[in-house]
């Protein structure tokens, strides 16, 4: 879609500058995102859709928050320009437009050298935040989060079931709450040639153990098909797990990830269903949430076999 | 029974016009990558037809889902449980099965 949106003139009138030109980037389920050329730069505009939202989602006042602390701790972020109340309706904020790549399956076939070590310097930056600078983020027990969001699916999945009881029985000793990103993997991160350029989305930010964004990236669907490179597709784990320790002090083994690994794969696995459920329900009719229906079940035997070698 | 073309055939005639004559003329990404993903949908609903009914049924698959939830778990269970996700992945991907092997 081009051309301006209804909402133009409150834009205008709420950032103070001129909108010279716009149009509706595609793709986002739960929200818009609009690239705005103005007098004074270019702007990305995220701004919420109608229909349920995810009740692990922040809101976009709060994730505009969360990315004025994240920028504060010197996270690489594209920079928070103004939250934007609402849009005709609808909640919205400005940040600022970063050029850049985010395909995964395009950065795995030639990743720029450094970006595994960049990602684990970014991750230490994200959890040094302080909780107390984002009293909002909340923390929860994730396994019986994603029991309850597999019971909201309805179908029988005894694959995940087997999933979230072999993680129940071996839950390992916790490690003190930080803050989370919560969908730390390629697809969120902007990368160019010379390396990681910015950490995006921040919807699901959260208190949790740190393993469990540690771990998120290796999980084999964001390995992008370069199965062989642990971490996104991209690198091996051993030096990323090196840095982070450097800057952390926290010192965490490739084998402790697996607990983590296995989780991270019923999660996406949970997650597939619930996103093919937006098409199913008739929330969001099309074709991408209808296949991953049948996804899952690349997740369901990614955990079996990762159960049978922990 | 209905005529030929029966569903798999229409299956595959949809899938060959997509693949033959829509995706040369799609130059956009977003919509290039979307007709992928139809094409993939279209192969997952043939490869359903053609393995027919088998595995467990819906109400199998609900005890069984059950009973892992109250946590009764035999030595037996995983490899059954691998064998039933395999034969899910036979129909909906079964080249990341072959990854596997």
């Amino acid at each position: 879609m081009n051309g301006p949106a209804p909402w133009a003139g409150e834009l205008e009138a709420r950032l103070g500058r001129r909108v010279e030109a716009m149009h509706l980037l595609p793709g986002g389920a739960s929200k818009e995102a609009w690239a705005i050329e103005t007098d004074e730069g270019d702007l990305l505009v995220r701004r919420a859709l109608g229909g349920v939202i995810h009740e692990a989602t922040l809101s976009l006042e709060h994730e505009f928050e969360v990315l004025q602390a994240a920028e504060e701790a010197g996270v690489r972020v594209p920079h928070p320009v103004a939250y934007l109340g609402e849009l005709a309706g609808r909640e919205a904020f400005a940040m600022e437009f970063v050029e850049g790549e985010t395909i995964g399956r395009r950065i795995v076939r030639d990743p720029p050298a450094g970006l595994d070590t960049q990602l684990a310097d970014e991750l230490a930056k994200i959890h040094a935040i302080a909780p107390e600078r984002l009293p909002f983020l909340r923390a929860s027990d994730i396994v019986t989060r994603f029991e309850h969001e597999l019971d909201s699916v309805g179908d029988p999945h005894p694959a995940l079931e087997y999933g979230l009881w072999w993680l129940r029985e071996h839950r390992p000793d916790p490690l003190a709450d930080v803050v989370a990103h919560g969908d730390f993997r390629l697809g969120n991160v902007v990368v160019s040639e010379h390396g990681l350029v910015c950490i995006l989305d921040w919807e699901f930010a959260h208190l949790s153990d740190p393993r469990e964004d540690v771990a998120w990236p290796l999980v084999r669907a964001w390995r992008f098909g370069v199965d062989d490179r642990r971490l996104g597709g991209v690198g091996e784990v051993g030096p990323y797990l090196e840095r982070y320790e450097e800057l952390t002090g926290r010192s965490i083994s490739e084998q402790e990830l697996y607990w983590w690994e296995v989780l991270g794969n019923v999660k996406w696995g949970v997650g597939c269903l619930t996103q093919c459920r937006r098409h199913l329900t008739g929330l969001d009719r099309s074709v991408e949430y209808a296949v991953l229906g049948r996804m899952a079940a690349e997740m369901e035997y990614e955990l079996l076999d990762l159960i049978e070698h922990a | 029974m209905p005529d030929r073309p029966a569903a798999p055939e229409l299956i595959e005639a949809v899938s060959e016009f997509l693949s033959g004559e829509l995706l040369p003329t799609i130059d956009d990404h977003r919509l290039r990558f979307r007709t992928l993903v139809a094409m993939n949908a279209l192969g997952i609903a043939l490869r359903e037809l053609e393995a027919g009914e088998g595995g467990m049924g819906e109400d199998e698959l609900r005890e069984l889902a059950r009973r892992i939830r109250a946590g009764d778990v035999d030595e037996g269970l995983h490899a059954r449980l691998k064998e039933h996700v395999a034969e899910k992945l036979r129909v909906s991907n079964p080249a990341y099965l072959e990854k596997y092997e």
